[in-house]
């Protein structure tokens, strides 16, 4: 578990903007972090204080067994960042070794590289889909290509904790799900915590737990994914939640907010035709303003049903299909 | 003979501007390489940041680059008796034409770091590497296309340097064409010697460009 109390930052070439500014927070063991916020929210350097990239004035922060960053000296800070990987927005690759060697280099700077060394990161790029491209230079590589590199080579010291600072910005839509599948799958594999940080709901929405959204150096909400993406209390957070085609804000003005229904459908009652079949039973009027919902996975509606709400939730309540108020 | 003078002239004097320009610029290269570095590492988002640091030794690189070439000569005439033992011939230039390269080559340097830039710098610190291994094992490697283009740029410069040396009697090609061509008006003599000092540069750049592309076969 990590646990930020009331940490503080200030750059010292910005007088007036405070880069943090009393944040605390706790990220959980076994979880998949998202931090979201618009450029110069705080959330980069939030996770760049975790490794020491950034130091702070105020506050404290534990990780692992450290109970007070500021006190590490140069080689217990050298000893953390072992235990950290870290995964950039571009790859930043040394563009004059050959993939292979890339994933090698951190262990490479620490001591002389094993064959075991040699082997398991031959298995880390196999599990990033790479096994072929070991001699290749990044150069000859594609974005997605790169960036899968530096996951391996993030791995490579086989750190507890993942932080990935826009692991996707540059990459397509196709490429950026790849990513987040493979940052997911590794992270269950090695029993990594990850952070990332991104400024796009739909990263966070594929593969995290828990979302803390910021806002000038702020903390402004937090908790976990459903409740950031559908009951999103704060105005900051619902000009992210328009990211993924759910407009709380306008909804709220638009309809009386009891009438607004929020249902999540498991991935095996997904395709079955349950709102159809209330219709009609029922026999109720109602709109769907909201939906994301595709077969073989898990699905949102947000309902508009001036009527029967009582019967609505008992009948969804019945199908296992989970139903709530919209915040 | 040819163009006035016995052809072994020529070739002694293609040796000392040959020998100047080369050990001077291996010289540059290592004292500019350390000297560009420090001033990467203490500017701003460097490894070591001090700026109070870095503007004494910006400016001190700028004044020295400043200080025309004939003027570093003769300023330094008293070093170079002490460090060389006379203040005549080729070996005798070589105190002021690395005094007076390796700023210039320093600027080069800190340029070409600060574009491979803060991204690895942290990539490399979130590994676990020390500072001195982020600059050595990560940076100047990364630079060194960048690094060869500029001590090519670097040891014309140099080349040119030479001449004037050799006009104040350190010998080599710049000596011949002044001395034996302007001075006794043999402008064959001057026409030779600048050819010379043309083909001697034209080689450099050849060599850096071929150690560029082989640095960079990789992308």
């Amino acid at each position: 578990m990590i646990r930020i109390e009331r940490v503080s930052k200030q750059y010292a070439s910005s007088k007036d903007e405070i880069a943090l500014n009393d944040v605390s927070t706790t990220f959980e063991s076994g979880l998949i972090h998202g931090i979201i916020g618009i450029s110069g929210a705080g959330k980069s350097t939030l996770i760049r204080l975790l490794n020491k990239l950034e130091s702070y004035e105020q506050g404290n922060i534990q990780i692992f067994d450290y109970t007070d960053l500021r006190l590490l000296n140069q080689e217990s800070t050298r000893m953390l960042r072992k235990r950290i990987g870290m995964i950039f927005q571009s790859d930043h690759l040394l563009s004059r070794k050959t993939v292979l060697e890339n994933v090698l280099f951190p262990i490479a700077l620490h001591r002389k590289v094993t064959p075991s060394d040699t082997e398991y990161a031959r298995s880390l790029l196999q599990e990033v889909g790479l096994s072929d491209y070991a001699s290749r230079y990044p150069a000859q590589l594609s974005g997605g290509q790169r960036q899968r590199v530096g996951i391996a080579r993030a791995l490579i010291q086989k750190p507890d904790l993942l932080l990935c600072d826009e692991p996707t910005s540059a990459l397509d839509v196709m490429t950026t799900s790849q990513i987040l599948q493979l940052i997911q799958s590794t992270a269950r594999r090695h029993h990594l915590d990850v952070i990332i940080v991104t400024h796009d709901l739909n990263v966070l929405r594929e593969i995290c737990d828990t979302v803390t959204v910021m806002d000038k150096g702020r903390i402004i909400e937090s908790g976990k994914l459903d409740e950031i993406l559908y009951k999103a209390k704060q105005p900051e957070t619902q000009a992210f939640t328009k990211q993924i085609g759910l407009d709380l804000g306008t909804l709220k003005n638009q309809f009386p907010i009891e009438e607004l229904l929020l249902l999540k459908f498991e991935e095996e009652i997904v395709h079955q035709s349950i709102v159809s079949e209330m219709i009609q039973t029922l026999g109720v009027s109602i709109s769907i303003v909201f939906a994301n919902v595709s077969p073989n996975k898990k699905g949102t509606m947000v309902l508009h049903a001036p009527k029967k709400q009582t019967e609505i939730i008992a009948f969804l309540k019945e199908r296992k299909v989970g139903v709530d108020h919209v915040v | 003979m040819l163009f006035d003078l016995e052809i072994q002239v020529y070739l002694d004097a293609l040796w000392e501007t040959a020998y100047m320009t080369l050990v001077s610029t291996l010289f540059v290269f290592v004292l500019g390489l350390l000297w560009g570095a420090f001033l990467y590492g203490t500017d701003q988002h460097g490894l070591w940041e001090n700026r109070t640091v870095y503007k004494i030794v910006s400016v001190i690189t700028s004044a020295l680059r400043s200080v025309p070439f004939l003027i570093l000569i003769v300023l330094l005439i008293p070093v170079t008796r002490v460090l060389v033992g006379t203040i005549l011939g080729p070996t005798a230039a070589l105190p002021a034409l690395i005094l007076g390269a390796t700023p210039f080559y320093a600027r080069i340097v800190e340029i070409a770091l600060h574009e491979t830039g803060n991204d690895l710098k942290e990539t490399g610190l979130s590994f676990g590497a020390t500072k001195l291994q982020v600059l050595f094992r990560i940076l100047i490697p990364e630079s060194l296309p960048a690094l060869i283009r500029g001590i090519t740029v670097t040891a014309i410069a140099i080349t040119g340097y030479t001449s004037i040396a050799g006009a104040i009697g350190a010998g080599g090609l710049g000596n011949l064409a002044y001395l034996y061509g302007y001075a006794r008006n043999r402008i064959l003599v001057t026409v030779a010697s600048t050819v010379l000092i043309a083909l001697l540069i034209l080689a450099l750049q050849v060599i850096g460009d071929l150690l560029v592309k082989k640095l960079s076969k990789t992308s």
